[in-house]
């Protein structure tokens, strides 16, 4: 009761309104403290600024990439569950960089568009997420947000592309041109005025930028990629590819089992043993498959 | 009763708050400067960027630090044309982020093969690259404080005292020549107090700004005509 007494002379206030106020404020912070985190990713993301290729893109994003989420339930009572949904953000941001990246891209959703552009289309790009994970300050004591991403990338020829019974696309994945991972990498430091939320977003958008950079820089060099370009290089002649992408000698590309995957529904499976960069967070990880 | 109780204690903690006002706001800071090719006559209306280092795993340099060198330096002389580091890094898209940022002068050339590239370069009339690495830390905290609530209670009391340490270095790249023409460094360190009678009362070290008043002068200093 001094104390409100006191702070109530302070600001010219009853001291059961000041009390009644910083209670609920309390209580504010600490039901904010526990309860579970949500993340709707959101960010704008620029052009790439580059000479696009001479290419007629063709793009599936299976509904496990347009509707990407994780979940990440806690593991103690100084935790919180986390939901973190890239999935929008996933979307904008790589048809923003195809767009930027290639000369003509064509969104695939239904048989009648492969049919209708069956014959301008070089290629059918289906990305696909196959691990996520992420670090928080409460996981690791550091004042760090983290988000590392792996995806897994498929090429395949437009011919590969076949209709089920049900209308739902799917493709042969031995017909495909390549395929490749691309890793990416986000983090935002701890900042004054900054929820939890927001410095998620932050990283994700970061992440989401890491990812473009290095399919970028490395697109041309996948040496499957490298044999794609110059067959149809030397099929339409004279064929212009920017100098950001340079060519490499291509390995032959290797043989797989044949099987049918359904391109809306494809998941990447993760090998146990897979190696991580580096600078990749080590705890909390939500593969695709346990997106909910 | 209790009110009275307060008063009594508060010369204790007044002097805690005199003392702290003494002490804190004192900041050391340390400048060291290496530059060549000082552009005598300024740089006319060609252009300054200044970027961040952000590649290393255990920190970035601030974005608001960079904004601040950069307000210091239009500030200091406004015919300097600093153009804003963000909007840098998506005009250049993907060739500043983390991953691909150019760490040598030399580098430049590659990214001026590409076309598009090239011709932005161009139309920004871009003289200057700056590339600021460092951040400002938290160093060491000691004191305590405790807050409590109850029906119609409510406070803090306690004291509380932490470092703030931030070291920038400042690589100057002559985009013109696409070489290394300086570098600037700046360490400041000061000590911040929180004493709480009822209310914290935070007295803040202004460490960051202080290096960034720092480094900022000198940049200034080497890139305007005025100073």
């Amino acid at each position: 009761m001094g104390v409100a007494s006191l702070a109530s002379t302070i600001f010219d206030l009853e001291p059961s309104v000041i009390g009644r106020g910083l209670l609920l404020l309390c209580l504010t912070l600490l039901i904010a403290g526990c309860g579970s985190k949500q993340v709707i990713v959101e960010g704008n993301f620029p052009e790439p600024l580059l000479d696009p290729l001479p290419l007629t893109l063709g793009v599936i994003y299976p509904s496990a990439f347009a509707e990407h989420e994780f979940f990440d339930e806690a593991k103690g009572r100084a935790e919180s569950d986390w939901l973190v949904k890239t999935g929008e953000a996933q979307v904008e941001f790589w048809d923003t960089l195809f767009g930027g990246m290639f000369a003509k891209v064509v969104h695939i959703r239904d048989w009648e568009t492969v049919e209708r552009h069956r014959a301008e289309i070089d290629g059918v790009l289906i990305p696909a997420i196959g691990e996520l994970q992420y670090t928080v300050p409460t996981h690791t004591n550091v004042k760090i947000y983290e988000i590392w991403m792996r995806y897994e990338f498929r090429l395949v020829d437009i011919s590969a592309i076949h209709q089920q019974e049900d209308g739902a696309l799917t493709f042969n994945p031995d017909e495909r041109l390549a395929t490749w991972p691309i890793t990416a990498y986000g983090k935002t430091p701890t900042a004054f005025l900054q929820t939890d939320e927001e410095a998620v977003n932050l990283a994700a958008v970061v992440a989401l930028r890491d990812a473009g950079a290095h399919f970028v820089t490395t697109f041309g060099a996948q040496p499957d990629i490298a044999l794609w370009l110059n067959a149809i290089a030397s099929r339409e002649l004279p064929a212009e590819t920017s100098s950001s992408m340079p060519e490499t000698d291509g390995a032959p590309p290797t043989d797989t089992p044949v099987a049918t995957e359904s391109a809306a529904e494809m998941t990447t499976t993760t090998s146990p043993d897979e190696q991580q960069p580096a600078n990749a967070p080590s705890a909390n990880s939500a593969s695709a498959g346990e997106a909910s | 009763m209790k009110r009275l109780r307060i008063v009594d204690l508060a010369p204790r903690w007044w002097g805690l708050v005199v003392i702290a006002l003494l002490l804190g706001g004192c900041v050391n800071a340390t400048v060291d400067e290496m530059t060549y090719n000082e552009p005598v006559a300024g740089i006319g209306e060609s252009s300054v960027v200044i970027l961040g280092r952000r590649h290393a795993p255990d920190y970035d340099t601030e974005f608001d630090f960079i904004e601040c060198i950069g307000d210091h330096i239009h500030r200091g002389d406004p015919s300097i044309d600093v153009i804003n580091e963000i909007a840098f890094i998506n005009q250049f898209y993907p060739w500043f982020e983390p991953r691909t940022a150019p760490m040598q002068p030399q580098t430049i050339h590659r990214l001026l093969q590409l076309p598009p590239v090239a011709e932005r370069f161009a139309e920004m009339q871009l003289e200057y690259m700056i590339w600021i690495d460092g951040n400002t830390i938290d160093t060491e905290s000691t004191g305590s404080m405790s807050c409590g609530i109850g029906p119609g209670v409510a406070g803090c009391f306690g004291f509380g005292t932490w470092g703030t340490e931030s070291e920038y270095e400042a690589t100057i790249w002559d985009f013109t020549d696409k070489v290394e023409v300086g570098r600037v460094s700046a360490v400041a360190s000061g000590q911040s107090y929180m004493p709480a009678v009822v209310v914290p009362i935070p007295i803040i070290a202004p460490v960051q700004g202080t290096a960034c008043d720092s480094l900022g002068d000198q940049l200034l200093e080497y890139l305007s005509a005025h100073h």
